[in-house]
């Protein structure tokens, strides 16, 4: 079977490894990049050449997305489709090496039962008689099919809460929180504000790390945000320095991780949103969260 | 008196002028060999028609160099990265259902073309069989349950560009098929000659003089 192989190998210039394997929720997600010492020199003086301070605030988000477990449900249209073209299928289709076997045994045993029936000449032809036909297989394999029981499709028959993982296991699920954001407690995807040295994207995996009494373990997909949320402050809080703040947004697929039902975490569906974001958050959210 | 001389002056003159075109043809035709076109030496030469060699060009066309044999097979040129692009990259499509496997890769394939991401390679590994052999609980001899074979397709990308990456991987993770582990690698020098059989006859000769 193909094991999930994840190569770390240590070199000086841009790697990207990732080996994501759909089983359960096991996810295994290994990632790895290093920078080169010349971008990072880069970003350096970058910094540094910057005397004078913008006026907004960065930030760094992280819009952490669950894959779906299992397969969604069909549409009635697509469920007959899907069965019209089984059906060609199977009436275009060749004999397979099993089911040529099958036709052979049943012919050898009419040819056994009819009255003429030479048994030497039979096993000059096939050498030792095989003791397992294909017949007996099948049976076998049909009992086994029968001990076999699946799991449930739906395990939130009773309604699981909203912040559990395994919610809609055939949908892809956004982490949100509730955070302090001025005066007010809002929902909204985890960030952190950002300090000066390091990259916008340390400061997502920061935010998604600080979350209190949650252990989400998450592979990144790149250093480049996929979106951007500007805002200005209200009135009394403008000073000259800060007028307002930037989120940048970085994407990432959880892994593996848990957390406690008490704290304050939703897992939604994309169309779910809405009953959670501000409008001109998530106008701008929406924008790159696939509905695939 | 007078039309019999016309005539012998006529004939004279009609002998004089084929004699004319005799030489001018032969000087003419003393060309062709040096043209080095053999065909014509097949061909029936209509000479005196005015249309003779009316087609021909390609005395008029540069001349090309001799068609080589076909070399043998060099590995292609490993990209390295750069700041703003990834190097070449293996996507490999692995699973037991070769009809998930292959749609799979193809989807993967047309979704580069699309996104403009330059596709260098796309071909399969060989298939790779597995047994399952079960052990009951009563004996010690061991059976064979069923066979499993693993199906492996690879594309490589050549030129993948960062600020694409996130999307284009978020895509295929999303349409990921049941049963199909997807990975995502770095090309290498070994990947390159793993695909290669091994000649031990090669090897049994190169030991022998090292």
């Amino acid at each position: 079977m193909a094991a999930p192989c994840s190569r770390m190998a240590n070199r000086p210039l841009w790697q990207f490894i990732t080996n994501v394997r759909r089983t359960g929720l096991k996810h295994t997600g290994v990632r790895q990049i290093s920078l080169s010492s010349a971008c990072r020199a880069a970003t350096q003086t970058r910094s540094k050449t910057e005397g004078v301070a913008s006026p907004w605030k960065l930030y760094g988000a992280v819009c952490l997305q669950r894959l779906p477990v299992i397969s969604q449900e069909r549409n009635p249209i697509e469920d007959q489709f899907a069965e019209l073209m089984h059906q060609m299928e199977l009436e275009r289709s060749l004999l397979s090496d099993h089911e040529q076997r099958l036709l052979e045994d049943s012919e050898r045993m009419t040819r056994k039962q009819a009255d003429n029936y030479d048994s030497d000449e039979e096993e000059a032809d096939y050498g030792g008689q095989e003791t397992i036909t294909a017949q007996d297989q099948e049976d076998s394999w049909e009992q086994k099919l029968k001990h076999f029981q699946p799991a449930l499709r739906d395990r939130d028959v009773g309604g699981t809460p909203l912040g559990s993982v395994e919610r809609c296991l055939g949908d892809s699920l956004v982490l949100l929180v509730q955070q302090t954001v001025g005066k007010e407690t809002i929902w909204l995807l985890p960030q952190a504000q950002w300090e000066a040295g390091e990259t916008l994207r340390q400061t997502a995996e920061r935010g998604l790390n600080s979350l209190p009494e949650a252990d989400f373990k998450a592979t990144f997909l790149g250093n480049t945000p996929c979106g951007v949320y500007r805002y200005k402050f209200p009135k009394e809080v403008q000073t000259e320095c800060c007028v307002g703040a930037k989120v940048f947004f970085f994407k990432a697929f959880l892994s593996a991780g848990s957390a406690s039902q008490k704290e304050p975490f939703l897992w939604v569906k994309k169309t779910e949103l809405q009953g959670y974001l501000k409008p001109p958050y998530l106008e701008k959210v929406d924008r790159f969260i696939l509905n695939l | 008196m007078n039309p019999v001389i016309r005539k012998a002056s006529f004939a004279l003159h009609s002998r004089v002028l084929d004699q004319a075109g005799l030489l001018f043809r032969a000087s003419v035709s003393v060309q062709h060999p040096i043209q080095g076109s053999l065909a014509f030496s097949n061909e029936r030469q209509y000479r005196t028609m005015p249309t003779h060699g009316i087609g021909k060009y390609k005395h008029l066309l540069p001349k090309e160099a001799p068609k080589k044999k076909k070399e043998r097979q060099q590995m292609k040129q490993i990209k390295t990265a750069t700041d703003a692009e990834y190097g070449t990259l293996n996507v490999k499509v692995s699973g037991y259902d070769m009809i998930l496997v292959e749609h799979y890769s193809q989807y993967i394939h047309n979704l580069c073309n699309r996104l403009g991401v330059k596709v260098a390679e796309s071909y399969a590994l060989p298939t790779k069989s597995t047994e399952v052999m079960v052990m009951p609980e009563q004996g010690t001899k061991m059976y064979v349950d069923a066979i499993l074979k693993t199906h492996e397709r690879i594309v490589q990308l050549s030129q993948l560009n960062a600020t694409l990456c996130p999307t284009f991987m978020e895509v295929l993770l999303k349409n990921q098929p049941e049963g199909i582990q997807l990975s995502v690698k770095l090309h290498t020098e070994a990947d390159y000659q793993a695909r290669f059989k091994a000649r031990p006859e090669l090897e049994g000769l190169m030991a022998q003089m090292t």
